[in-house]
């Protein structure tokens, strides 16, 4: 099914918001505010929200740490998120922050993110198996990257869900990087949309700048997983616009012509290639983000700093 | 919580008793399942989940791959949204085989999410050596979980412990690893006959007794008391305090004894040097130095590997004459 006006402008407008809230964190970066261990996801805008709009407000996501674009779409408050990069009482884990954070929201179905590398598969095979244990249609999406492809945990996951049928959508932004090192050198197969076959599911590669690609492969596996058909895998292929983390020197790799990649730049071009909007349109709706981003961090810097008895709070029910 | 009505009690087995556990807080509460290698029709490798698949069928108890980061990390994701699952890693040893998923994300994923979330799950460990199934299936690895906050440690010792203990695990919202030892699953003794749990970190003093204090749990609290009767013959009251659990960790009940008798042993199988013994001392050392008459004397598995061989395998084990040893040296 074609996706409507509404959708694209959706998703546009989140994605829109997902790389005006980090340019703001990284100005906070350079202030000295915040930790430069931020994963920029300045080249992901596409793939995280064009795959997370296909969810619903009670379905599950396990995010990672590459920007905020996923956590921006599934409903995170703004201030909240600010909030846990800056390590304040604002933030949604009041002041545990910051730099990859721990953002939760489960009244949003932000469940975490693990900070170890590839146990985030797991934890969502785990929750899907919940939804099906418990008779509701409720999905499970996780984002991971290509270098957490690699990682015995996928193996685990992945056969358990295809084996189980389980309602779980693994979304790997490939990126081409783990870190330092190139996809050619450290994966075998050719590609881990392939491997997908293996577990009994589809595998699915998007063009993960292509908001509205992703989206589409995203409906389609989350109606499948809701029937009860089980697992999806989609690889989106994207560039990583920025280094590692901020303050990495990226000089392992050489230096793209970004334009072509950027997801945000295609999405805008089409919107008004289409004519699904005009540019006044787009103008204001711009406008209103950049000043709901402004507002947020204007909150979130009135936040507290926790006291040192907040590390012993939330350990124990 | 609501220690057992001492009245009624019928004879079984730890093994037993743990199915009846299970089976209680799965009648109970039906968000309560069972997964673990060869947990369900087959009944566990040990026995222990025999005759809950008849019970309670496919949806409520079934069988993992050998997939151990699995078992723990999706009981994990499981817990997070609604479930409270037992899982089973079929020997304790695997807790290196899923340490990641037992101590940063079990323990703490509700603490890094700003304790917004719940972890309701425990995860059953059959642990010790018995019958020679060797150095990788034998361990007793608790003390890896005192590094492990978030993380409840709990050691049964007799059948009436292990089902109080276990449905109290079961209900508790915090993530328990349970350790049984393997070589007391046909272990006996009573049993309340009525509902009964036994709460989490409370320890039990299985032996009063006035000259010297015995700190042990698990397998080794009746190799204690076999040692506490022997000594009893030469004239030595000995006190013998089963922890039961490593944490929550019952220090009144430690400090308490010591401070009663003035002379500590420590006695567990787990290899001595980084051993919860050594936590134990320490505390000890720390707030009740005044109160020994005595070094800290502890008996403990050796520090070299459990042996595959039966007979290497008894003479590793720490026995009742050091126990014994420890008792008569501790109070000369």
């Amino acid at each position: 099914m074609p996706l409507t006006p509404e959708t694209k402008l959706r998703i546009y407008r989140h994605m829109y918001a997902a790389e005006r809230w980090e340019a703001m964190l990284l100005r906070l970066i350079e202030e000295g505010v915040v930790s430069g261990i931020y994963h920029a996801g300045r080249g992901h805008e596409g793939s995280e929200v064009g795959a997370v709009t296909a969810l619903r407000k009670d379905d599950y996501l396990f995010y990672d740490h590459r920007g905020c674009g996923h956590l921006i779409a599934k409903g995170a408050d703004m201030v909240a998120l600010y909030g846990d990069f800056l390590g304040n009482e604002l933030g949604s884990t009041r002041g545990l922050g910051a730099g990859i954070v721990h953002v939760c929201d489960p009244e949003h179905g932000i469940m975490g993110q693990s900070g170890t590398l590839g146990r985030g598969q797991l934890l969502a095979t785990g929750a899907a198996l919940s939804a099906k244990l418990r008779g509701t249609d409720q999905v499970s999406m996780h984002f991971f990257g290509d270098g957490s492809s690699n990682l015995g945990t996928f193996h685990e996951s992945a056969n358990v869900a295809g084996a189980w049928k389980l309602p779980v959508i693994f979304v790997v932004q490939n990126n081409g990087w783990a870190v330092s090192v190139p996809v050619e050198y450290s994966t075998a197969g050719g590609g881990f949309a392939r491997r997908a076959d293996a577990y009994a599911m589809p595998g699915v590669v998007v063009d993960g700048t292509d908001a509205f690609a992703v989206h589409e492969a995203a409906v389609a596996a989350v109606e499948r997983a809701r029937r009860g058909e089980g697992p999806t895998l989609i690889e989106a292929k994207l560039a990583r616009m920025r280094g590692h983390f901020e303050g990495d020197p990226d000089n392992y790799r050489a230096k793209q012509a970004q334009g072509d990649n950027d997801p945000l730049v295609k999405t805008r071009r089409r919107l008004l290639e289409e004519g699904v909007v005009d540019e006044t349109y787009l103008g204001k709706l711009e406008l209103a983000v950049r000043e709901q981003v402004q507002a947020a961090v204007d909150t979130a810097r009135q936040g507290k700093m926790p006291e040192r008895k907040r590390i012993f709070e939330g350990l124990y029910v | 919580m609501s220690e057992p009505n001492a009245s009624a009690t019928r004879t079984l087995t730890i093994g037993a008793a743990i199915r009846e556990a299970l089976a209680e807080e799965m009648r109970r509460d039906e968000r309560v399942f069972i997964m673990g290698e060869d947990v369900a029709q087959f009944g566990g490798v040990f026995g222990a989940t025999k005759g809950l698949f008849e019970e309670f069928g496919p949806k409520r108890i079934f069988d993992t791959p050998i997939s151990e980061m699995f078992i723990v990390g999706g009981g994990v994701g499981a817990a997070l949204t609604g479930m409270r699952p037992v899982v089973e890693l079929q020997f304790a040893d695997f807790l290196f085989n899923a340490a990641d998923e037992i101590v940063s994300k079990m323990g703490k994923w509700r603490y890094m999410h700003g304790g917004r979330l719940t972890v309701p799950m425990v995860v059953r460990m059959p642990a010790g050596a018995m019958g020679g199934v060797g150095p990788e299936h034998s361990q007793c690895p608790e003390a890896m979980l005192l590094q492990a906050p978030g993380v409840y440690i709990v050691i049964p010792s007799t059948p009436r412990d292990a089902k109080g203990l276990l449905k109290s695990s079961i209900r508790d919202d915090n993530p328990v690893c349970f350790f049984e030892h393997k070589g007391m699953y046909q272990v006996s003794g009573d049993v309340p006959s009525g509902e009964f749990t036994i709460p989490l970190g409370v320890a039990d003093v299985k032996r009063a007794g006035s000259d010297v204090s015995v700190i042990c749990w698990g397998r080794m609290v009746h190799v204690v008391l076999k040692a506490a009767a022997e000594a009893a013959k030469q004239g030595i009251d000995t006190e013998v305090v089963d922890l039961r659990c490593l944490r929550p960790l019952d220090k009144d009940a430690i400090l308490a004894t010591v401070r009663k008798t003035g002379r500590l042993v420590i006695c567990h199988e787990a290899h001595r040097t980084g051993g919860a013994g050594a936590e134990i001392a320490a505390l000890v050392a720390e707030e009740a130095l005044d109160a020994l008459a005595a070094p800290i004397r502890r008996v403990c598995g050796p520090d070299a590997p459990i042996p595959q061989s039966q007979h290497l395998e008894r003479l590793w084990l720490p026995g009742t004459k050091d126990v014994l040893t420890a008792l008569q040296e501790i109070v000369k």
